[in-house]
C-alpha cells in the first residue's frame, strides 16, 4: 500500500454512489409533508402586471397557497451577492421572461400544475431592452428602477457600470499595422443535466434551505438578510450539484420558497423543468470592438478594447465577471498599451450570472481572433506571434497584479505539436491556435476541520461544493498523503452550513489551490498536535520526536498514530482536532479586491475539415493543454480539462439563445437548443498538461477546470478561416453561417 | 375531471410490483416517486437527454416517454438493478476505472443505455458505442471516457 | 406562447382496449377528444406542450389483430402497425429491398426513441420533417387504414395534408404500410441537414431513388407544409453525360414545389442552397450504387 497518493488518481470519492444511483442529488431528497411549488410568469420579455388573481388558483383542491408580491414584508425584499437589485419575487414588473409573478404551493406537484394554469395574470406588455442596441438606446425603457442606485450618475441609463482599466497610452503609440474589427458573442445557457431544484422548511425560529448551491455560505447571508435571521437560524443543506459551471453558484428562487416555507408552515419543494432552468441562468453575452496595432516582427504594441456587455435584468455576480474578464482582456501577452472600456448593460432578459470561464471566453474570441488578424496581415506564423508576445515567468504583464507564473510557452508549444502545426494540410482543412488567461481568487476565506478518530480514520468537513470536478477525491487525496491513512479511511462530509466551517465559493478554478492549502495546513497542524502530545506521552522533548506519515519516530523508537491514538486517549476515547485554513483579505487599492492567487492558462488547438457545401465542419484533432502547476489527480485534470473543452466546442459551433421580438426565448428546452452529443466529439481529442509545480497550491498546483473553453472559439474560428479563407466574427459558427461566410467571401463582400 | 387511476403490474428490478397508477403519469414519475427509485434521474422531459433511460423488455427506452400505464405486463430494469448484493456488475466498475463519472446526473442513464447495448452487441466498436449513447447528454463533457469505459467493459467480456 | 413549466401532462382517461372494435368504439365514443397511442415518443412530447389536450388516450399495443412485425404478401413487404423503427432497421428484408428506409429510420432519434416509435406513428404525426417518408415516398409506400365499416389502401404521397394532418379520419386506425418490392433494379440514397453531428431534428431531408431504366424519383422533407415527391422519367438526370449545368437547371426546375422557410432551426436561403446541393449528392449516390450493382 502506498502513501504516496499525490499525482495518483485513485477512484473517484462517491463514484460508487454515481453509478448505482444510491447519490442524492436534490431531487431526490423527501422530507414528509413537503408541499411542491409551480412558479407562473408572464409570456413576454417586459411587462406592466396589472393584477394577478389567485382566486380560482387557490380553490384548486390540495392548494395551500398561492404568494405574490402582496403576501410578502413591503416592501418587498430585494437580494443579491453584489447588489441587492432582484425582488424575491416580481413587484411591479416582470422584467424577463420566467421572472415569477406568483407561487403556487400545493399538496401535490399535479395540484400545483393545475393551480398554476388557474392564476389570472392581466398584464400590458412593455417595449423591452433585448439586445446591446436596445441597452444603449436612450430612448429605451430602463431596466432598473433608478432609485435603486440614487448617487449613481448612470441611474438613468441602462448601463449599470462603465469600467475603464489600461496602461500606456494607446493614441499615442506607434504602430506598423493596426487591425481593428468587431466580434460577438451570444447568450448561451449552462444547461447542466441536473435542472435547478430547490427546497425550504421551517427550523425552529429558524429556517432550513436545499439547494444544490456552489456556494453555501453565499446563500446562508443572503437567506438570513432576507428573513432577517441571524446566521446561525439559517441552514444550508447543499446536496452535490448535478453539474454546475457556474449556473448554481448564486441565489435564484431560494428567497422565495424561504418564504413559502415560512407561511405554509411545511417543508415546500420546487423542482424547475428544463425549459425553466433556461430562464434562470445564462453565460454574458458581449459586442467587443477591438483595434490593435503591432510592429512588423509581430511584436504587441496596443490593444484599444471596447466591450458592450448585455448582463440581464438583475445584476447578481455579472459585474463582477465584466470586471475581471475586461482586466485580463489583453490575454497572456505582453502589452505595451492598452485601453480597455466596458460597460455592463442591463436588459430584459435572463440575469447572467457565473459560467465557467467568467467572462474570458467572451473577450478571447476577440482579442485572440486580432492576433490572427495581425498575424495573416503581417505573414507571421500564428504561432510564431503568441510566443514573441508571451511574457516570461516573473515578468509582469499586467501592471500591478502578480507576474506571469508559469512558462506559458509550454502549453504553446505542446498544443502545437498536438495538432501537427506547420506540416502540409490536406486540402479543405485549416488549422487555429489560441491561447487564454484567466485570473482565479482574488480574496478568499476558507476553513476546514480535519478530525482525526480514534481507530485512525479522519473526517475531513469543507464548504467546497463537489458539483464534478472532484473535490472530495482530491482533498481525501492530500489527507490520505500527508496523515499516512489509507484512503478509503478518509471520509469528507461538505454541503452543510451546520457542521462544515465557512468557505468563500467553490469558483475560480480555486478549490485545489485555496481549500486544498488550508485541508493541507489542517494536516499539517494535526501532525503538529500530535508530535506535542507524543513528546509528552514519550517523556521526550519536542525536538526528539518526528512526526511522519502515519508513524512518530521518538528517541526510543517508532509509534504508529494508531498506537499513539490508543496510548494517548486510552479508554476515555476522544479524537484530535485541527483547523485549517487560507485566507487571503480583500485589499481595496487593487481593482479587483486583490491579486489573483495564480492564473489559468490554457492553449487550445484544432485542426478542421469544412464541408464547403453545406458549411459543416469536422474537427479531425483537438487539443487543450493547461499550465496546472501539478496534476493532485491526473484522471481529474484530464476529465475536467476534456470536458471544458467540449463545452467550448457547443459554445463555438452550435449554441445560442434565440430570443423573439417580445424578448422571449424560442428555443427553450433540448430540442432546439443544442449541446454537444457524443457523436459531436473530435476525431482525436487531447488533454494535456504542464507540470512545472509551480503553483502556490499543495505540492505546486495550481486551479483547473476553466482553462479547456477560454479559447475554443478562436481556434476554430482560425482553423475555418485558413480552410475557407472566410472569417466569421460571430458565434456560433454553426453550418449556416459558414456557408453564408462562404457565398459572402466567393461573391467578394 | 377525476380520472380513473390504473392497475399496473410490472417487474422492476426483479420484483413484481403492483400499484395504482395515475393515467397521466409517465413511468419515470411512477419509478421516482411511487416506487422512490430515485436513481433514475429527470432533465428534459422530452426524450431528448435520456437521462431517464431504463430498460424495458430488454430495451433502452426514455422512461419520461412512457405513461406509467402503459408498463403494465412489462420488465423493467432501472439503474438500481445492475449492481448485486451490493456487489458492482462490470459496466458499473468500468464506468469507475476508466473515471467516467463526473457530477453522475447523466450516469444512471448512461450506463443502462450502455448496459443495453452491451446485452445486443457485446463487443462493439467505438462507432457502435456512440450510436448507442447518441440519446445521452453529458454536459461535464466526459464522453471520451465514457466510450473508454463501455470499451473496456466490453473487452473484459471475452472469456 | 406556452413555455414548459412542468413536466406533468394535462389528466386524461387511459384506455388499453383488446381488439380494434373495441377501439373503434372508443374513437366513435370521443370523437376529437380521443388520441391514439402507439410508441408514444411524438404523442407525449405534444401531450407535455398542451398542443394536445385529449379526454382519452387509447394504447393500441394490446390490440390483437395490430402487428407489431414484418410480413411478405406477393410482391409486397407490409410493415405492421406496431413495428418499431429498431425492428425496421434490423429487418433483412428491409435491408434487402428498401436499405435506404433503413438508412432513414437509424436517423430518428436515439436507440431510446427507435425502441419505442412505430412507423406508422411517425408518419402519423405527419412532421413535414419526419425522416421515414422520404424513403417511404420515393418507394411508392401505400397506407392502409381501417375503420369499423371499411377499409382503404392510400397512397403515402396522398395521405399528408399539412404538418400534423393526414387524411386519416377519425375512426381510422393505420393497420400496415405496405411497400411494394421493386420490378427492376433500383438504387436509393437519403442525406438529411442537420445542426449537429449528433442527433438532431432534419432542417431538410431528401431521398433519391434511381431506377436501371433512368427513372429518378426525389422526395423532399422540411422544405414545405408537407412532404414532396416528384418525379423525372426523363432519364436525362441519370446521363453521365449530361453537363452538370443542365443537370442543376433540371434539379431547380423538380424543386420547384418546394417552400422552404426560415424558423428556428434554419433560414429560408439556406435551406433552399442546401436542397440543391444535397439532391446532386443523393443523385450522384444513388447512380453510383445502382453502377455498383450491376458490376456484381
Amino acid at each position: 500500500m502506498s502513501a504516496e497518493w499525490i499525482g495518483k488518481s485513485p477512484r473517484r470519492v462517491g463514484g460508487f454512489e454515481r453509478v448505482t444511483g444510491a447519490q442524492q442529488f436534490l431531487a431526490d431528497i423527501r422530507l414528509d409533508g413537503t408541499l411542491s411549488v409551480r412558479l407562473v410568469h408572464v409570456d413576454c420579455g417586459h411587462a406592466k402586471i396589472i393584477e394577478v388573481d389567485t382566486s380560482e388558483a387557490a380553490k384548486v383542491p390540495g392548494v395551500h397557497r398561492v404568494l405574490t408580491a402582496a403576501d410578502l414584508p413591503q416592501p418587498v425584499p430585494r437580494f443579491g451577492p453584489t447588489f441587492q437589485d432582484r425582488p424575491v419575487i416580481a413587484v411591479d414588473e416582470a422584467k424577463f421572461f420566467g421572472e415569477p409573478v406568483a407561487a403556487v404551493a400545493a399538496e401535490t406537484d399535479d395540484a400545483a400544475q393545475e393551480a398554476a394554469a388557474q392564476v389570472r395574470l392581466r398584464y400590458e406588455e412593455l417595449r423591452g431592452v433585448y439586445t446591446i442596441d436596445d441597452a444603449l438606446d436612450s430612448g429605451a425603457p430602463l431596466v432598473q428602477d433608478p432609485s435603486l442606485r440614487p448617487k449613481d450618475p448612470l441611474r438613468n441609463t441602462n448601463t449599470l457600470e462603465e469600467l475603464k482599466f489600461g496602461w500606456g497610452d494607446v493614441e499615442k503609440a506607434h504602430a506598423d499595422v493596426v487591425v481593428e474589427d468587431t466580434y460577438t458573442f451570444p447568450m448561451v445557457t449552462h444547461f447542466a443535466i441536473e435542472p435547478y431544484a430547490f427546497m425550504a422548511a421551517p427550523d425552529g425560529d429558524g429556517i432550513r434551505v436545499w439547494s444544490p448551491i456552489q456556494h453555501p455560505f453565499i446563500l446562508q447571508r443572503i437567506i438570513a438578510d432576507v428573513l432577517e435571521l441571524p446566521l446561525a437560524k439559517v441552514r444550508i443543506f447543499a446536496p452535490d450539484p448535478g453539474g454546475g459551471f457556474g449556473g448554481k453558484g448564486y441565489p435564484k428562487f431560494e428567497p422565495l420558497l424561504a418564504f413559502l416555507a415560512l407561511k405554509t408552515g411545511r417543508p415546500v419543494r420546487l423542482v424547475l423543468t428544463l425549459e425553466e432552468s433556461f430562464q434562470a441562468g445564462r453565460r454574458m453575452a458581449n459586442r467587443v470592438r477591438v483595434r490593435s496595432g503591432f510592429l512588423r516582427n509581430g511584436s504587441i504594441v496596443f490593444h484599444d478594447i471596447m466591450a458592450d456587455c448585455m448582463i440581464g435584468a438583475y445584476v447578481d455576480i455579472a459585474a463582477r465577471v465584466v470586471e475581471k474578464a475586461s482586466y485580463t482582456a489583453c490575454g497572456p501577452y505582453r502589452v505595451p498599451n492598452a485601453r480597455i472600456l466596458s460597460r455592463a448593460l442591463l436588459s430584459h432578459t435572463t440575469p447572467s450570472t457565473a459560467f465557467r470561464g467568467f467572462g474570458v471566453p467572451q473577450m478571447s474570441w476577440a482579442v485572440e481572433s486580432q492576433l490572427d488578424e495581425a498575424a495573416r496581415k503581417l505573414g507571421i506564423d500564428r504561432v510564431e506571434i503568441r510566443l514573441r508576445n508571451l511574457p516570461r515567468k516573473g515578468e509582469v504583464f499586467i501592471p500591478g497584479d502578480l507576474p506571469c507564473d508559469g512558462n506559458w510557452d509550454e502549453a504553446l508549444r505542446k498544443a502545437a505539436a498536438a495538432v501537427d502545426w506547420g506540416s502540409p494540410l490536406a486540402r479543405g482543412r485549416g488549422r487555429g491556435i489560441a491561447l487564454g488567461l484567466k485570473i482565479s481568487a482574488t480574496y478568499a476565506a476558507s476553513y476546514v476541520v480535519l478530525r482525526l478518530h480514534y481507530d485512525g480514520s479522519a473526517t475531513l468537513m469543507t464548504g467546497t461544493s463537489d458539483m464534478g470536478q472532484g473535490a472530495r477525491t482530491v482533498f481525501s487525496q492530500i489527507v490520505a498523503h500527508e496523515m499516512g491513512i489509507p484512503l478509503s479511511q478518509v471520509a469528507v462530509v461538505m454541503g452543510d452550513t451546520a457542521v462544515v466551517p465557512y468557505d468563500t465559493s467553490t469558483s475560480a478554478s480555486r478549490s485545489t489551490v485555496i481549500m486544498g492549502t488550508a485541508v493541507f495546513r489542517a494536516c499539517q497542524e494535526l501532525k503538529a498536535q500530535i508530535r506535542r502530545l507524543a513528546a509528552d506521552t514519550l517523556s521526550a522533548s519536542e525536538n526528539e520526536v518526528v512526526v511522519d506519515r502515519g508513524v512518530i519516530h521518538g528517541p526510543k523508537g517508532d509509534l504508529t498514530f494508531l498506537a499513539f491514538l490508543r496510548d494517548f486517549l486510552g479508554s476515555t476515547r476522544g479524537e484530535l482536532i485541527a483547523v485549517g485554513q487560507e485566507v487571503k483579505k480583500k485589499t481595496w487599492k487593487h481593482p479587483l479586491a486583490g491579486t489573483t492567487v495564480f492564473y489559468e492558462l490554457s492553449c487550445t488547438a484544432a485542426e478542421v475539415e469544412v464541408d464547403t457545401g453545406t458549411g459543416m465542419i469536422l474537427i479531425h484533432t483537438f487539443a487543450t493543454v493547461g499550465d496546472v502547476g501539478k496534476a493532485l489527480n491526473p484522471q481529474h485534470v484530464e476529465m475536467q480539462d476534456g470536458g471544458a473543452a467540449v463545452m467550448g466546442l457547443g459554445h463555438t459551433l452550435m449554441e445560442h439563445l434565440i430570443l423573439d421580438a417580445s424578448g422571449r426565448i424560442r428555443n427553450l428546452g433540448a430540442l432546439d437548443y443544442r449541446i454537444p452529443t457524443i457523436k459531436d466529439l473530435p476525431l482525436q481529442m487531447h488533454s494535456l498538461a504542464i507540470e512545472n509545480e509551480d503553483g502556490p497550491g499543495p505540492y505546486g498546483s495550481k486551479g483547473t477546470g476553466e482553462g479547456g473553453l477560454l479559447a475554443t472559439s478562436p481556434a476554430v474560428g482560425s482553423a475555418v478561416q485558413e480552410a475557407t479563407g472566410v472569417k466569421i466574427r460571430d458565434l456560433p459558427l454553426t453550418p449556416e453561417r459558414i456557408w453564408q461566410g462562404l457565398q459572402d467571401h466567393v461573391r467578394g463582400r | 375531471m377525476p380520472a380513473r387511476t390504473v392497475s399496473v403490474t410490472m417487474t422492476v428490478n426483479g420484483r413484481v410490483r403492483t400499484l395504482e397508477v395515475q393515467p397521466h403519469h409517465t413511468l419515470l414519475q411512477c419509478l421516482r416517486e411511487q416506487l422512490e427509485l430515485t436513481g433514475t434521474k429527470e432533465c428534459c422531459s422530452m426524450g431528448e437527454c435520456g437521462a431517464c433511460t431504463v430498460i424495458v423488455d430488454g430495451r433502452s427506452v426514455n422512461s419520461c416517454l412512457m405513461l406509467a400505464a402503459e408498463a403494465d405486463g412489462c420488465t423493467v430494469t432501472t439503474i438500481e438493478g445492475l449492481a448485486q448484493d451490493g456487489r458492482l456488475n462490470a459496466l458499473q466498475e468500468s464506468f469507475l476505472e476508466a473515471g467516467a463519472v463526473q457530477c453522475g446526473f447523466c450516469i444512471p442513464g448512461m450506463v443502462m443505455a450502455a448496459q443495453d447495448l452491451l446485452n445486443h452487441n457485446p463487443h462493439p466498436t467505438v462507432e457502435q458505442i456512440k450510436e448507442g449513447l447518441a440519446g445521452n447528454l453529458c454536459r461535464c463533457g466526459g464522453y471520451a471516457r465514457i466510450i473508454e469505459a463501455v470499451h473496456a467493459a466490453s473487452r473484459g467480456k471475452m472469456e | 406562447m406556452e413555455t414548459l413549466q412542468t413536466s406533468s401532462l394535462t389528466r386524461f382517461i387511459y384506455a388499453r382496449p383488446g381488439t380494434l372494435d373495441e377501439a373503434f368504439q372508443l374513437l366513435e365514443d370521443h370523437g376529437p377528444q380521443a388520441c391514439l397511442l402507439a410508441g408514444g415518443t411524438d404523442l407525449i412530447v405534444q401531450l407535455r406542450a398542451r398542443k394536445l389536450t385529449p379526454r382519452i388516450v387509447i394504447d393500441l399495443k394490446k390490440i390483437d389483430s395490430l402487428r407489431r412485425d414484418i410480413t411478405e404478401t406477393q410482391s409486397l413487404l407490409r410493415i405492421g402497425a406496431l413495428t418499431l423503427l429498431s425492428n425496421i432497421i434490423d429487418d433483412p428484408r428491409v435491408n434487402r429491398h428498401f436499405p435506404v428506409l433503413a438508412q432513414a429510420a437509424a436517423t430518428v432519434g436515439s436507440v431510446q426513441i427507435r425502441n419505442r416509435a412505430t412507423l406508422p406513428g411517425n408518419i402519423c404525426n405527419a412532421s413535414p420533417a419526419a425522416d421515414t417518408v422520404p424513403a417511404l415516398l420515393v418507394h411508392q409506400a401505400i397506407v392502409n387504414l381501417s375503420s369499423r365499416t371499411a377499409e382503404r389502401a392510400v397512397p403515402l404521397k396522398d395521405f399528408f395534408v399539412g404538418p400534423g394532418k393526414t387524411v386519416r379520419r377519425a375512426g381510422e386506425i393505420v393497420s400496415s404500410i405496405d411497400l411494394p418490392v421493386p420490378e427492376e433494379r433500383v438504387a436509393a440514397s437519403f442525406a438529411r441537414l442537420t445542426r449537429r453531428r449528433g442527433v438532431d431534428l432534419a432542417s431538410i431531408n431528401v431521398c433519391c431513388l434511381v431506377s436501371a431504366a433512368g427513372l429518378i424519383r426525389f422526395a423532399f422533407g422540411a422544405v414545405g407544409p408537407r412532404p414532396i415527391l416528384v418525379e423525372d422519367g426523363s432519364g436525362r438526370l441519370a446521363d453521365p453525360a449530361m453537363d452538370a449545368r443542365e443537370k442543376e437547371r433540371l434539379l431547380l426546375g423538380l424543386l420547384e414545389q418546394t417552400s422552404p422557410i426560415s424558423d428556428v432551426r434554419a433560414g429560408k436561403e439556406y435551406r433552399s442552397a442546401m436542397l440543391l446541393v444535397l439532391s446532386l449528392r443523393v443523385l450522384q449516390e444513388a447512380l453510383d450504387i445502382l453502377r455498383a450493382q450491376r458490376r456484381e
